[in-house]
């Protein structure tokens, strides 16, 4: 079940190339789309207290 | 900033990435030298002004140097030696003179000293490829394809640090970039930008915290959540940086290496490292650690060598006596560890015990972030008021 659940996860993110078995066929378009949409809602609704990222001073 | 501008994303990562995926093949590489040339004048300018811009002379100088290289020749010597040179005295310069005078000013003192952006990361790519030449690991490549690999803008601020035998067949290879490295390279920025905006800067407000004034007036039970909080906004804020990275790099339909896999839920301090900013880690080991002896000496000496790479990556984070603790912190917890390997081999497999052992890790790895992100009197005043009250 943890695998599975990691699979599900690195997919949603962009990590993995292949979907889990289960989100595979017609929905995984909606599913793509649902995530896209989901990120850029986030993105909008955090952004602008944004700082520098820690490792660009390295 | 950078991955966090739109001038990133208009300037120079749409459309290069759109340029890359029209033109020939044999254009490739010189796409990237271009936008990488204006993504490093654009940004070094805007951090450090004209003399930040003006180290792109750094990369031209190596590139030319690069082309001397040959497996066992001196000339690999001296591309290994400038490199060291080169960040020695961008970025340790005032600490080390200030360590010879310190308890007089420095008449030494830089004053003016400025970082040039990424070279942290870029030396250790111009390092990596002289060794790698030295021992005849890799070939030379054409000239624009080695100043596309250290002009390759995704990784060059803060990597994942790359390897050119591993880079180059990349950039080779002729088939078309396609609709699904463009679908997983933006899912894979958008997550990253998530990580950013919505988690790392967010525990900002407690972080900001982390200063000896606040630490001196805050009620003792808070201080370990601030210092969870720093474990996760540094997590979220550097596996999102590298997400952007990685993503951005899909959209060259090249594949850089992963940075992080689930660092925190290891159960060792080992497989943390394994998990942890993984192509450091394997920098080190490759670089630093094989070349001082490896696993073939003697148990003392192996424990010294993993102390000596732990201090050398603590002193690459930062040039200061608190990032040195830091590492030496992570060195003692890894030779601790490797002595314990030694006296029982074989790890108990128990659910309890493995449970418990990724709780002791994570513990373990976030009660040294307070020397991370703090200089050494600041982080001893946390931790004195932390244990003592």
């Amino acid at each position: 079940m943890l695998t599975t659940f990691r699979a599900t996860v690195e997919y949603l993110a962009g990590e993995r190339d292949d979907a889990p078995s289960f989100l595979t066929g017609r929905g995984e378009w909606v599913v793509r789309c649902l995530v896209w949409m989901a990120a850029i809602l986030l993105i909008y609704a955090f952004c602008g207290q944004s700082s520098k990222f820690i490792y660009i001073d390295f | 900033m950078i991955f966090n501008t739109f001038s990133y994303y208009f300037l120079f990562l749409t459309p290069a990435a759109v340029l890359y995926r029209v033109l020939p093949s044999w254009l490739r590489p010189w796409v990237i030298v271009a936008f990488g040339s204006g993504f490093f004048l654009y940004f070094a300018y805007d951090m450090a002004g004209v003399w930040g811009a003006a180290c792109l002379l750094i990369f031209l100088w190596e590139s030319a140097v690069s082309r001397l290289y040959q497996p066992a020749s001196r000339w690999c010597l001296l591309g290994l030696v400038q490199s060291v040179i080169l960040l020695g005295i961008f970025k340790y310069w005032n600490f080390f003179t200030g360590l010879v005078f310190l308890h007089v000013p420095n008449p030494l003192r830089w004053q003016s000293q400025f970082l040039p952006l990424g070279i942290s990361f870029f030396t250790f790519e111009f390092y990596h490829y002289a060794w790698d030449r030295r021992e005849g690991k890799t070939e030379a490549g054409t000239l624009g394809e080695y100043l596309a690999f250290i002009l390759f803008f995704p990784t060059m601020v803060a990597g994942p640090i790359k390897r050119y035998q591993d880079f180059l067949p990349k950039l080779r290879a002729g088939h078309n970039v396609s609709s699904q490295d463009w679908e997983r390279g933006t899912t894979r920025i958008l997550s990253g930008l998530v990580k950013k905006f919505a988690i790392a800067d967010l525990l900002t407000a407690w972080t900001d915290h982390l200063n000896v004034h606040d630490i001196l007036v805050a009620d003792q039970r808070v201080l370990p959540f601030w210092a969870l909080a720093y474990g996760i906004k540094i997590y979220a804020d550097f596996s999102g940086y590298s997400d952007i990275a990685i993503g951005s790099a899909r959209l060259f339909g090249i594949k850089v290496p992963e940075n992080f896999d689930w660092p925190y839920g290891r159960r060792n301090i080992q497989r943390f490292w394994q998990c942890w900013h993984i192509s450091l880690t394997r920098w080190l080991t490759d670089y630093v650690y094989i070349p001082l002896g490896g696993s073939r000496v003697s148990p003392p000496r192996i424990y010294a060598n993993v102390i000596a790479v732990m201090l050398v990556s603590g002193l690459w984070h930062g040039a200061g006596l608190n990032y040195l603790v830091w590492g030496l912190w992570h060195g003692i917890l890894l030779a601790i560890h490797r002595f314990w390997r030694q006296l029982r081999p074989e790890p108990n497999n128990h659910p309890a015990v493995v449970f418990l052992s990724r709780v002791v890790t994570f513990v373990l790895v976030n009660a040294a972030w307070p020397f991370f992100c703090m200089d050494l009197h600041s982080a001893s005043v946390f931790y004195r008021r932390l244990l003592f009250g």
